[in-house]
């Protein structure tokens, strides 16, 4: 009988990296075209995490979960040559926000068209949407630098690390008066009241109020919803054709060109790969450990999931220190906001706009006035999802045919508010009724959309949670909250990537800069690892 | 000609006065109404019965009561040994005692975890308030001209902020955009203990419990004492007292009180100001003026826009001012009686009552009271904040009678489709309505009442929109951004024109502090 030294056989990683989603891929790409031997694990059949494509129903590929693209960094797609790895990315022009009763808004890219069709409602206020504007790309302009920048240690002795403050701060003084009261608004104020200070028209702010609240379980009229206002205005400023629109092919072609360029890198990648927990000895992560009982070494551990998920689950309480153990129990996710994808057999064809004119190709906002999205938060405060809830939703078809049958559509809507926490009854239970609600809410503006529906694909906070690994269904892995963000993201004192487990590192949106799909976490943990970024 | 004419008898005013006729200037207040005070005012609702008009609650800064000597002069602090009396909607009540102990064997009856948690709740407060009060007490640091003092003074609060260690440290930054009902559920599980601190971040702003920088205001009220339940005290004799005895000192200094007299408009000449016109339209012309109204008030109602920048008028044009709160004061016939307070024992019970009452046993119905607010509405349940300082002082009633102050909210300065005149008879109703749910039989022990609404604040008193802070304290109006960014610093852009009230930096409510820093940048200035 002989015997096998399977130890011997087994491989070696410099690194493996939980979850394949797009944050996951790029730490990957990057630690791999930096010559380190990456494995790259996700628990699903397919790759992207919530950037994937799925064939929901036979023809209709459906961008499951995230459904635009605007913040993907454009030093990401340079850097790993994404469009060489097959992405390419289709402008999305314009935001139509159908009302009932009263005008409808539609702005688009051409300046003078959307400054005409503003002045329909407010003249002052198509003025003022010039100003607005220019106001927010320098903003967005101030806060760019940051987002690739390793969050410095308030506390720190670091001379190095000091030094980023003052820059911060030398930054700010360069701002003129003006500008630093915006930004301090924006960092500060409610999206409803920094929007109440530029314009008078309800529909229009209620629309551009609608970003600051994007998967927080905040109202527009909340503190501190103005900051993701600005998130809208950095993908502007990089160049509006090229990070505003639709992958072709679906969201999921964005996850599989940085797996591509990954791979060609020498990354390995699995999927079907579910891990079970983190190998720790001494303190150090030594690798990981696969639901199927395999056992796998690497020099670090990078984990693309949130940190509940991460230390709760795949580390285990007993290896941490308890204060960070109760900062990781702190953090808040609170899911608000689901997903309905619809197979329709035409257009939706709206009352205030009949026809299937070019509004239908940008994005579609359900948020005709202020009160209209805050009466939707107020429900959802109380544990119940809203009844007329804000919807955002794009037709991919009109845009890239490819992802449905000749002559069908999808529309991919995305729903706010959706508690995670239901005070009465479960998810489960309410699926459905959700799902009428979304619809009935649409029957509003477009009465035909009943009739066109084929096949519908609901998915509330608890789907997200259950079936992408997304804790509470929070969508940015936790809220993007002034308090979770930045050096306090996501455990103060831990923003850096590291964590209080040597080798092991965090890669996903729930650390700085935060969700959406950026690649910067990833891109930026990768860069501190290999000694690239302090 | 006068050294400094100050517009408004207010406790700031009162204060700044006091200190710059200490420094020898000979200064005149001129106070609208036909007695000082501002919002520390005690009068009769009727005959026999005096009650806090507005105010009911002071904190005047130890170190002006020290400066002033005002214990001299008349004033004598009185701290109840409750702070709150929180009943339940179950008949049971919280009473939060000074005593830390004695609060902590409370809160066990709701939850012996909490119990456990409140002492080091308390500490880490007062830790993060020592940062904060080293922050209300100093000028905001000016961003465009950093001077070398600035940096000094910016380099001790950083010191302050590390000496803290690490926890706390981090959690003063985590906090302060936090909405109050997610910080007060970080500490506890009990809803009347959470509700009952969480209550304070949302008193006299347009916030409810669940807005994000709901904590900033109740750290930043918190910070003077280092106490984040209802902090601050009353005087003897009620909180008028406070007032005249800031005024017997600023009298006694040298200053110059004139009541009744009524500042029409700021001269301005040459872009600097010269004197105030009065209502009888006599002129006072004067060195510098100071004024202690707020600062849209000030700017766009006694100066004339003209003198001002278009971008200076739209910044104070946008100050958020938006009222939330209506006061209510009522006589009465005997103590309420609270369930579960005190039920044997009057003592205990008074005891229980002598500091601050708050009806807000669970923070949905605190959030759905604000929710009618956002749409132009008042709640018909608010949240209140009684005091009965007819239990310290019985003087301010007939034997055996009482008053009972009551601040309800949340009550918005904009109603929609409606007026507060109209609406006024039927917020009391509510209110007393609220009230005798908690203290049955409060409705018939009435002999009279009071009501203040949110209008009335402004009409009368002069508040403008309501706006008990003189402008909301939110993260983006404070410090160097109060009242507006590159004018936090007692300055308009009216030479000689200054302002001394709440809606300069700090804003913490009735203690001083804007009137003592404003005075010393007024001294500096004539020095020059």
């Amino acid at each position: 009988m002989t015997i096998v030294d399977y130890s011997r056989r087994r491989v070696r990683y410099n690194a493996i990296i939980i979850g394949g989603g797009h944050n996951g891929l790029t730490a990957g790409a990057y630690l791999a075209r930096a010559g380190r031997k990456v494995l790259v694990l996700e628990r699903r059949p397919v790759l992207g995490g919530a950037a994937v494509t799925e064939e929901v129903f036979p023809g209709f590929r459906f961008s499951v979960c995230s459904y635009v693209v605007s913040l993907l960094r454009p030093e990401l797609i340079r850097e790993l040559d994404l469009p060489r790895h097959g992405l390419e990315i289709l402008p999305l022009d314009g935001t139509f926000t159908p009302v009932a009763e009263g005008p409808y808004l539609w702005r688009v890219d051409d300046h003078a068209k959307t400054r005409r069709e503003i002045a329909r409602h407010s003249l002052l206020d198509a003025e003022a949407y010039d100003e607005f504007g220019k106001a927010m790309v320098k903003m967005a302009r101030f806060v760019k630098p940051f987002l690739n920048m390793t969050p410095p240690d308030p506390l720190t002795r670091d001379p190095r690390e000091l030094m980023k403050f003052a820059l911060i701060a030398t930054r700010f003084r360069a701002l003129s008066d003006e500008d630093r009261r915006h930004q301090l608004q924006l960092m500060t104020m409610s999206a409803a009241d920094f929007l109440d200070q530029w314009f008078e028209t309800d529909v229009l702010k209620a629309t551009l109020s609608a970003s600051g609240i994007i998967g927080t379980s905040l109202g527009v009229r909340s503190p501190g919803t103005a900051y993701v206002l600005l998130h809208h205005y950095i993908g502007e400023i990089d160049g509006s054709f090229r990070s505003w629109g639709l992958a072709r092919g679906g969201t999921g072609a964005i996850s599989t060109a940085i797996a591509e360029a990954a791979r060609e890198a020498g990354a390995e990648i699995r999927t079907d790969a579910p891990v079970d927990g983190i190998r720790i000895k001494h303190g150090r992560a030594i690798g990981v450990a696969l639901a199927t009982g395999d056992e796998l070494d690497a020099d670090v551990v990078l984990s693309s999931v949130d940190p509940r998920l991460t230390f709760l689950k795949f580390v285990g309480a007993r290896e941490l220190p308890s204060e960070f153990v109760d900062e990781v129990r702190r953090y808040r996710f609170r899911g608000s906001s689901g997903k309905v994808n619809l197979a329709l057999d035409g257009l939706p064809d709206f009352s205030c706009l009949p026809g299937r004119g070019t509004h239908l190709r940008g994005a579609i906002s359900i948020s005709p006035s202020v009160d209209y999205m805050e009466r939707a938060y107020d429900q959802a405060k109380y544990g119940e999802f809203s009844r007329r809830p804000y919807i955002d939703m794009v037709i991919p078809t009109l845009t890239d045919p490819s992802v449905a049958p000749p002559g069908k559509h999808i529309l991919s809507c995305f729903v706010q508010y959706a508690p995670y926490a239901l005070a009465r009854g479960t998810w489960d239970e309410q699926r459905e009724a959700f799902g009428d609600t979304v619809v009935d809410t649409l029957a509003e503006y477009a009465p035909n959309i009943r009739t066109i529906v084929l096949h519908r694909q609901v998915l509330t906070p608890l789907d997200l949670e259950r079936e992408f690994g997304l804790t509470e269904g929070n969508i940015f892995h936790g809220e993007l909250t002034l308090d979770q963000l930045f050096f306090l993201r996501p455990v103060p004192g831990w923003a850096r990537y590291s964590t209080p487990i040597r080798n092991l590192w965090m890669c996903g949106s729930a650390t700085h800069p935060g969700g959406g799909i950026m690649g910067a976490p990833g891109r930026n943990a990768a860069r501190r690892i290999l000694g690239q970024a302090r | 000609m006068r050294d400094v004419v100050i517009i408004g008898g207010g406790h700031n005013g009162l204060v700044a006065a006091a200190f710059l006729a200490k420094a020898g200037l000979r200064p005149l207040v001129l106070e609208r109404a036909e007695r000082i005070g501002g919002c520390a005012i005690t009068s009769e609702i009727v005959p026999g019965f005096r009650c806090p008009t507005l105010a009911h609650r002071a904190a005047i800064d130890r170190a002006v009561i020290r400066a002033l000597d005002l214990e001299r002069h008349g004033l004598e602090v009185v701290r109840p040994a409750a702070r709150v009396c929180a009943p339940t909607s179950d008949g049971r009540a919280l009473t939060l005692w000074a005593d830390t102990a004695r609060a902590a064997r409370e809160i066990s009856a709701f939850s012996p975890r909490d119990a456990a948690r409140y002492p080091g709740f308390l500490s880490s407060v007062a830790a993060v308030s020592g940062v904060l009060r080293a922050l209300t007490a100093t000028l905001p640091p000016s961003i465009d001209h950093l001077s070398a003092a600035d940096l000094v003074e910016c380099l001790r609060v950083a010191r302050k902020f590390r000496a803290l260690g690490k926890a706390d440290a981090y959690r003063l930054l985590r906090w302060l955009p936090m909405p109050s009902a997610d910080f007060t559920r970080e500490w506890f599980e009990s809803e009347p203990l959470c509700a009952t601190i969480a209550a304070g971040g949302t008193l006299g702003s347009f916030l409810g419990p669940r807005s994000g920088g709901s904590t900033a205001v109740l750290l930043w009220l918190a910070a003077g004492e280092g106490h984040p339940i209802a902090p601050g005290w009353t005087a003897r004799g009620g909180i008028g007292a406070v007032s005249e005895a800031l005024a017997s000192a600023a009298r006694q200094a040298g200053a110059e009180i004139r009541v009744g007299a009524e500042v029409r408009q700021i001269v301005v000449q040459e872009g600097a100001a010269t004197g105030v016109v009065l209502a009888t339209g006599e002129h006072v012309t004067a060195r510098r003026v100071v004024s202690n109204a707020d600062p849209r008030r000030t700017l766009l109602g006694l100066v004339d826009p003209v003198h001002l920048a278009s971008g200076f008028v739209r910044g104070t044009q946008n100050i958020r001012m938006r009222g939330s709160l209506a006061k209510i004061n009522y006589a009465v016939s005997s103590l309420p009686r609270f369930a579960g307070v005190g039920a044997s024992d009057r003592h205990e019970r008074e005891a229980a009552l002598s500091g601050w009452v708050r009806l807000c046993p669970d923070m949905d119905a605190m959030e759905r009271a604000f929710d009618a607010a956002k749409y132009g509405g008042y709640s018909h349940d608010p949240w209140i904040e009684l005091a009965i300082p007819t239990i310290l002082d019985p003087g301010l009633a007939p034997a055996g009678q009482h008053v009972v102050s009551a601040y309800v909210q949340f009550a918005p300065y904009s109603l929609r489709g409606t007026t507060w005149d109209r609406e006024r008879e039927q917020l009391a109703e509510v209110a007393t309505g609220t009230i005798a749910r908690y203290a049955p039989g409060f409705e018939q022990s009435v002999v009279a009442r009071q009501i203040i609404t949110p209008m009335d604040l402004e009409r009368t008193y002069g508040l403008t929109g309501g706006q008990i802070f003189h402008g909301e304290l939110a993260l983006d109006q404070l410090l160097s951004a109060r009242p507006l960014p590159g004018w936090a610093r007692y300055v308009t852009p009216i030479r000689n024109l200054f302002l001394c009230g709440a809606g300069a930096h700090p804003g913490t409510g009735l203690d001083g502090r804007a009137g003592v820093l404003a005075a010393r940048q007024v001294i500096k200035a004539a020095r020059k």
